[in-house]
């Protein structure tokens, strides 16, 4: 009976990791995701002090030095983001543009092992950077953005260790593939282009979790930039000699982020946790295009700035059931001049709720909605002298199943 | 299972809520078109091809329906003008013909047979008619009364000698409307004039290279005129506001940019020799030399010299034979290389140079600074075109993501003669006409979408960007374009 289970599990789960590959292949979410376990996720995804989970790889790779057992937890954020802009004021106009409904899918696979008692070893999936915002191919800003898709996969073997009973330090590499996609028209002449680039990069994390007391616990983590330098194709339509089409190459680094949280025990079953999440999108400069057709570039700077998020949330246990909720405020890296309907971003708060349920002695389920609400923002005088208002709100729904062994 | 089917249905029910409870109101502060408390229930346009339409050297309904007035019309409404029909002489498409061939005037991109050296021009398209649409049937006078070639003397001209050869066909004084632009202005009882004149005071002059006719419209004159027209406009309508616009500079459009560095490129190409060419005044042997360095000095090559920039270096007198001359000019020896040796030169005709470029700048800013004064002393908002297109000719302008060159084709905002707008160029203009009619009467006029409006038509597919090819345009087919100032 047990093994028959099993089987049937391992089965079911090799059938979930398939089927959400494939969904992600098709779709990708936010420049940086940060949904990466819905545990966390319920909590504001601050998480980063007690990493309990197998997303430990993700936000501490410490977390699995205190993790004594095999798992496996895997699963998806179903993120809906909508967008409105109003404009372009410059030209005069004010008419509401939506941009074209999306459902994105990233996903989370995490598997761990303890080698020994104090060291367990693990491989995370996951996409920690991902864009697509598309627009009707008439609409007014079509020669700035129609479509972009970007999406990243990093594959990331962790090793946590115990040092003591309330000190456990982690330590992970990540392979990452990038793939973007990328549509506009461009001038003279209304001619579509559509780049297509994927490349890999390599990174590093790491990351310590010091119980100082019994309730008090302190984490902190870092995960390097990602330096991608991808190489594709650009196509015109029509193709002219006016366009560089064929070889294309571009660079973009992924930027490094960092978290320290504090987790308290409040009482039994209640805990709560704050995080403090540092992001260096210094890193994103500029968005360089090389043509290798006729040796031209085209550059459009960005001038992102180094930013953080605040995330505050915490679960309470009862019987099977563990009640989660959050808030996290997320500072944009965009400078007013700089926004655009390629991304369109602004302040964000999240407000987080979520289940978690035990369904046997080794299987749980975790359900988690964030409500993403942008600051509404007016923008005036932009780089690509396209201003208006963007309002935008992101629903993400997570799901993820674990199993413990 | 009892609590968590609960649990899940209550999230489920708050997740909706939260869902329903999202949809966000128009932010507030955005452009909201109105008239700022006036009532304009007529607007007229005064002017010249730029107000018609004329786009690739004819006149035709395709580039009319985005002639800046037309798009001013639109806004206006936009913002609760009552204006109605703003009624065009549309030509119905291909145009108007050329009056030698009787085909559409047009030009478009005839042949890439060799992609580097485009040819433009006619393409000998039937003409469909020979008059506006509705010419016969609209018993009023146009709300455009944009002439094509009309000088600032067309406003008050009431025998047509000043209309350009579209005015009968235009102000139709024939057929029992009245005689002149003026005359017709009043007849619409108009709140808001648009008044843009003066351009062909210089740009026939300009355009021939300083040959035909042999000088702008002399200054005094300009300013008479000036006064007179707005004077009388006030009179007759004393309550209408009056917007006029200032002549830009003949030096910043591609009708005289695009030929000269192509052929000094071609020249630094073949051992850097000097062009030859004819000095303002001269016939026979020509005394300028330039290597195209950029200075001032540097002559400026009308487009209409497209067709001949790829015979230079070659023995030929294409140039005198294309143009009827009945015998060569004294002191010209067409056996040798033309355009590089002084008994062969680079005609007058296609040349503006130093000094002829001199004459029309100063008229240019002469008449700018008339313009401004007049219309300060008479209350009209000033649109400085000038200005504007003199900084494009320089920096470029992005809009939407797409930047705008005063570049021969590729720049998108001129159309293929080289001096006319595109329906791009057209909205930038007319979103400046907004600019200075809300700033000086309190409206709220919003603008014009440029991205919106149709990118000139270029068969990309076969179009390449070569830095030597010279756009080619037979010069019997610049008849029609320059017949416009005859």
């Amino acid at each position: 009976m047990e093994v028959t289970l099993k089987t049937h599990l391992y089965r079911s789960i090799a059938m979930v990791i398939i089927a959400l590959m494939a969904l992600q292949l098709t779709n990708a979410g936010g420049f940086q995701l940060n949904e990466h376990g819905s545990r966390a996720m319920a909590q504001g995804g601050a998480w980063a002090a007690r990493a309990y989970d197998g997303s430990a790889i993700f936000f501490n790779p410490a977390g699995l030095g205190f993790q004594n057992h095999g798992s496996l937890y895997l699963g998806t954020t179903i993120i809906a983001p909508g967008v409105s802009f109003y404009g372009p004021t410059n030209q005069g106009q004010s008419g509401k543009t939506e941009m074209v409904s999306q459902v994105f899918t990233p996903i989370n696979v995490y598997a761990t092992y303890p080698l020994m008692e104090g060291l367990t070893v693990g491989l995370g999936i996951n996409n920690p950077y991902g864009l697509g915002t598309e627009w009707d191919d008439n609409w007014t800003g079509r020669y700035i953005t129609q479509k972009i898709d970007l999406k990243s996969f990093f594959f990331t073997p962790t090793v946590g260790y115990k040092v003591s009973d309330n000190l456990a330090i982690g330590a992970n590499v990540s392979f990452v593939t990038g793939d973007v996609t990328l549509s506009r028209m461009v001038s003279p002449g209304d001619a579509k282009v559509e780049l297509e680039l994927s490349g890999t990069g390599f990174g590093f994390g790491g990351g310590v979790i010091f119980k100082a007391t019994d309730e008090l616990s302190i984490g902190a983590s870092y995960r390097s930039s990602v330096k991608i330098d991808a190489e594709g194709t650009a196509a015109f339509t029509p193709s002219s000699a006016l366009f560089p089409a064929g070889d294309a190459a571009a660079s973009l680094e992924l930027p490094s982020t960092a978290f320290i949280g504090v987790a308290y025990k409040v009482m039994p079953g209640l805990e709560l946790e704050a995080d403090y999440q540092y992001i260096g999108w210094e890193s994103y400069k500029e968005l360089k295009i090389d043509f290798k057709a006729n040796n031209s570039s085209s550059v459009s700077p960005k001038n992102y700035e180094n930013t953080f998020i605040i995330r505050v949330g915490g679960e309470y246990t009862m019987d099977e059931y563990q009640f989660r909720a959050g808030y996290l405020y997320d500072a944009n890296p965009v400078p007013d001049h700089y926004v655009e309907p390629l991304l369109p971003d602004s302040d964000r708060n999240g407000f987080n709720v979520g289940l978690g349920y035990k369904l046997s002695e080794t299987m749980t389920l975790d359900l988690s909605y964030l409500l993403l609400k942008f600051d509404e923002r007016t923008v005036t005088g932009t780089e690509v002298q396209f201003d208006g208002t963007y309002q935008s709100t992101a629903h993400l729904f997570g799901i993820n199943f674990g199993y413990q062994f | 299972m009892k609590l968590f089917a609960r649990i899940i249905t209550a999230s489920a029910v708050a997740a909706l809520t939260l869902f329903t409870g999202c949809s966000e109101d128009a932010p507030s502060d955005l452009p909201k078109p109105g008239l700022g408390g006036l009532t304009i229930n007529k607007y007229v346009a005064v002017g010249n091809s730029l107000a018609a339409g004329y786009q690739s050297s004819g006149l035709y309904k395709s580039a009319q329906m985005y002639s800046y007035p037309n798009l001013l019309a639109g806004q206006l409404k936009l913002a609760g003008a009552g204006l109605g029909t703003f009624e065009q002489p549309y030509w119905p498409d291909p145009g108007n013909p050329d009056p030698k061939t009787g085909k559409a005037a047009r030009y478009v991109i005839i042949s890439l047979a060799d992609p580097n050296n485009p040819v433009i021009g006619p393409k000998g398209e039937t003409v469909t008619a020979m008059a506006p649409e509705n010419a016969a049937t609209l018993m009023r006078p146009y709300d455009n009364l944009g002439l094509p070639g009309a000088p600032l003397a067309g406003f008050m001209d009431t025998v047509g000698t000043y209309q350009g050869g579209f005015g009968p066909a235009i102000v139709r004084g024939a057929a029992g409307l009245p005689k002149s632009v003026f005359r017709s202005v009043v007849a619409l009882q108009p709140q808001l004039v648009t008044f843009w004149l003066g351009n062909n005071d210089v740009l026939g002059y300009a355009t021939t290279g300083g040959t035909s006719p042999s000088a702008p419209t002399n200054l005094s004159i300009f300013q008479a005129l000036y006064t007179q027209a707005l004077d009388t406009l006030k009179k007759a309508l004393p309550n209408a506001k009056v917007a006029v616009a200032t002549v830009p500079d003949v030096r910043t459009v591609p009708f005289f940019t695009t030929i000269g560095p192509k052929v000094g490129a071609k020249l630094a190409a073949n051992g850097g020799l000097s062009l030859y060419y004819q000095k303002s005044g001269e016939t026979g042997m020509g005394t300028g030399t330039t290597k195209f360095s950029g200075g001032s000095g540097d002559p400026l090559i009308c487009l209409t010299g497209s067709a001949y920039a790829g015979l230079i270096g070659t023995p030929t007198g294409k140039f005198y034979k294309d143009n009827g001359f009945p015998a060569l000019p004294a002191g010209i020896d067409t056996t040798k290389p033309f355009g590089v040796h002084p008994q062969n030169p680079w005609p007058n005709a296609l040349t503006l140079d130093s000094a002829e470029q001199a004459i029309a700048g100063l008229a240019v800013t002469n008449f700018n600074a008339a313009i401004k004064t007049i219309a300060a002393s008479y209350g009209a908002a000033v649109v400085d075109v000038n200005a504007v297109f003199t900084d494009i000719h320089k920096n470029g302008v992005l809009i939407s993501g797409v930047k705008y060159t005063t570049a021969y084709i590729t720049g998108g905002l001129f159309s293929l003669d080289g001096v006319h707008p595109s329906n791009r160029g057209a909205g930038v203009v007319a979103n400046e006409f907004i600019k200075s009619i809300n700033a000086k009467f309190g409206t709220t006029l919003t603008g014009v979408d440029v991205a919106s409006l149709p990118a000139l038509d270029i068969p990309l597919s076969k179009y390449m960007a070569s830095g030597t090819g010279i756009p080619k345009v037979a010069p019997a087919r610049w008849d029609s374009f320059l017949g416009l100032w005859q």
